[in-house]
């Protein structure tokens, strides 16, 4: 306890050098922060895309990368219709930066009378009828001032403006709804689709859906959650392992960071040690000061990085013009791991100069002048 | 608590293959306060280094108290329970206080706070620098500064104190207080007092000299040795050259 208010008072009475060492622990924190929260984001948006009409699961291809590459045969459909506790199967096929005034909004090719379309509440005129309209979200229509009636073009097809919905689902009020054939065709998914929403009996339980449906057909990947969204979505997946690529990076820069803070610290008070261990201060004893004065360091770094983090993770979706995909998602865990990471920098970046403070021959560095 | 005695047998140490003491033999009996005079480089702070358990001799022996001290793997015990040492450059930490300074061995010991505080206000009265506990080493003199280092070398309640040019840096006014204030630890606390110094004016002060030249220690009667006239009283200062031996 003394050692730390010790180690806590040597840090007050040095300013400068405690900010300087802290805003390196802030940069790596900020950076973890930032791809945690834009990460988030991505998982979140892609829990909402799957929520698509109410759908309990959504089945995808096995190892698809990206809900535009996953196929799945249409034949498919019929099977899931026949399968126990399932209560209504349909095809979409998606459609990814097609819409060209509105590169990050989904085009959705659905039956117009499945289920998915069903709660779609619309503010003006109605559910497109045929394959030359489209019925579009009312956030896309407020973005492109679009009206019934109007043009908007889809795969350089211009399709009228049939009607204009609201879902209370970003990713589907931003995007349209097309023909499910005319998207086949505009994709190239003849007697294909991309994914198949699945809407369960009420008297089954989501998990016994999914593992039903995983013990008849084992070559699908059977999404029913948020955790696992992310896996089929495109900016799910690459962010989150970029997010974990990059975090790890930052981790690493920030525990190096931290190290070579510390080391120059010891190096700069090396007299200071010695001075310690010539007036009976056990070798642990050192390595606990400093260690101390790591973790309170980073503890600082850490909350200062989580402001910045916060900040940065708007910046970093602005920069990259993804605010049409993901919106940054800081959770009280994100901070939580943030702070933990932020200690656990403190320790494993303070081992090594610890370690070097507690081994310092008092008798040479005290004889120097 | 009685002074350390002393035993040094047969002492040899070396540098990279540079000989700095070679085949040392002294003794030093309890409450001695000694000088050990010699050159600069002669090897004065090597044989206070070895003394202290700061580092361990190439050859001979080191007795204190019946302590091996020359074999001690982790002298960590023995400085903290035995030893006190000042320090030319008096190594105060420079963030902590007069006071949290004279603290450092009883932290080390695991002394509660209370009593911490209790004796280190004890131990800067006693080296008349109670007004200055709070002060930080940077707004204290050199003279100042070398008494709160020595309150320090206090805090373990040592046997045997080990001081390395503690006037160093000096005047002549401050280089007399602190020997006095060291003649006084010595007929205070008991304890046994080796000092190595520059300074003629210490010879004043001690029982006796010992003299380092060319690796070799010998006997040097403190009576053989012309005292100096006694210094000029004032406040502390650091600016002057130290009258050499």
């Amino acid at each position: 306890m003394t050692a730390l208010l010790q180690s806590f008072e040597s840090l007050e009475r040095r300013p400068l050098r405690t900010f300087l060492t802290a805003l390196g622990t802030a940069l790596g924190i900020a950076t973890i922060v930032a791809l945690l929260a834009v990460a988030g984001g991505a998982q979140a948006s892609a829990t909402k895309f799957l929520s698509l009409g109410g759908s309990d699961l959504g089945l995808f291809q096995r190892d698809a990368a990206d809900p535009t590459t996953s196929v799945l045969p249409l034949a498919l459909v019929s099977e899931l219709r026949r399968t126990r506790g399932v209560q209504a199967a349909t095809p979409l096929v998606l459609l990814v930066g097609e819409i060209h005034r509105s590169p990050g909004a989904i085009a959705f090719g659905a039956y117009p009378d499945s289920f998915v379309t069903d709660r779609y509440v619309f503010l003006q005129g109605h559910m497109l009828t045929g394959d030359r309209q489209v019925a579009v979200g009312s956030g896309l229509a407020a973005q492109l001032h679009l009206h019934v009636g109007d043009t908007l073009s889809i795969a350089h097809r211009e399709l009228s403006v049939s009607g204009i919905y609201h879902m209370g689902v970003p990713e589907q009020d931003d995007g349209a709804v097309i023909a499910f054939g005319l998207a086949q065709a505009l994709a190239g998914k003849q007697g294909e689709a991309t994914t198949i929403a699945v809407s369960l009996a009420p008297t089954v339980s989501r998990s016994q859906g999914v593992e039903t449906i995983r013990r008849r057909f084992p070559g699908l990947l059977i999404l029913g959650d948020g955790v696992s969204a992310p896996r089929a979505g495109v900016s799910g997946v690459l962010l989150s392992r970029l997010a974990l690529v990059l975090a790890v990076i930052a981790l690493v820069i920030g525990g190096v960071g931290v190290m070579n803070t510390m080391l120059m610290a010891v190096t700069e008070r090396r007299t200071e040690f010695a001075l310690l261990a010539a007036v009976g201060w056990s070798g642990p004893q050192i390595a606990l000061r400093v260690m101390a004065e790591g973790v309170l360091t980073s503890l600082i770094g850490a909350a200062l990085g989580l402001l910045l983090g916060v900040i940065g993770a708007q910046l970093l979706v602005g920069l990259l013009g993804a605010g049409e995909y993901v919106a940054p998602n800081v959770t009280a865990w994100d901070l939580g791991r943030a702070l933990l990471v932020g200690v656990l920098l403190g320790v494993l970046g303070g081992m090594y100069p610890a370690w070097r403070a507690a081994r310092l021959s008092p008798a040479k560095v005290l004889a120097e002048r | 608590m009685p002074g350390s005695r002393v035993e040094v047998e047969r002492l040899t140490h070396a540098f990279d293959g540079n000989v700095v003491l070679r085949d040392v033999s002294f003794s030093i009996e309890p409450g001695e306060l000694v000088a050990l005079t010699g050159p600069s480089g002669s090897g004065k702070t090597t044989l206070l280094q070895l003394l202290g358990g700061l580092d361990r001799p190439t050859a001979g022996r080191i007795m204190v108290d019946g302590i091996p001290v020359h074999a001690l793997r982790h002298a960590t015990r023995y400085r903290r329970e035995v030893v006190g040492f000042v320090f030319q450059l008096h190594h105060l930490l420079p963030a902590l206080t007069a006071q949290e300074n004279v603290q450092l061995p009883m932290v080390a010991a695991h002394v509660p706070r209370r009593e911490r505080d209790l004796r280190a206000h004890e131990l800067l009265d006693e080296v008349d620098l109670s007004g200055r506990a709070r002060s930080l080493p940077s707004s204290l003199s050199g003279g100042e500064r070398q008494r709160v280092a020595i309150a320090r070398a206090l805090a373990g309640q040592p046997r045997l104190i080990l001081a390395d040019e503690p006037t160093g840096s000096l005047d002549a006014a401050a280089t007399e207080r602190i020997w006095q204030l060291l003649a006084a630890v010595r007929e205070r606390h008991g304890s046994t007092i080796l000092v190595a110094s520059h300074d003629a004016s210490l010879l004043r002060h001690v029982d006796r000299s010992l003299a380092i030249r060319g690796g070799a220690v010998c006997e040097q009667p403190a009576s053989n040795l012309a005292p100096p006239p006694p210094p000029a009283t004032g406040p502390d200062h650091h600016d002057r050259a130290p009258a050499e031996l």
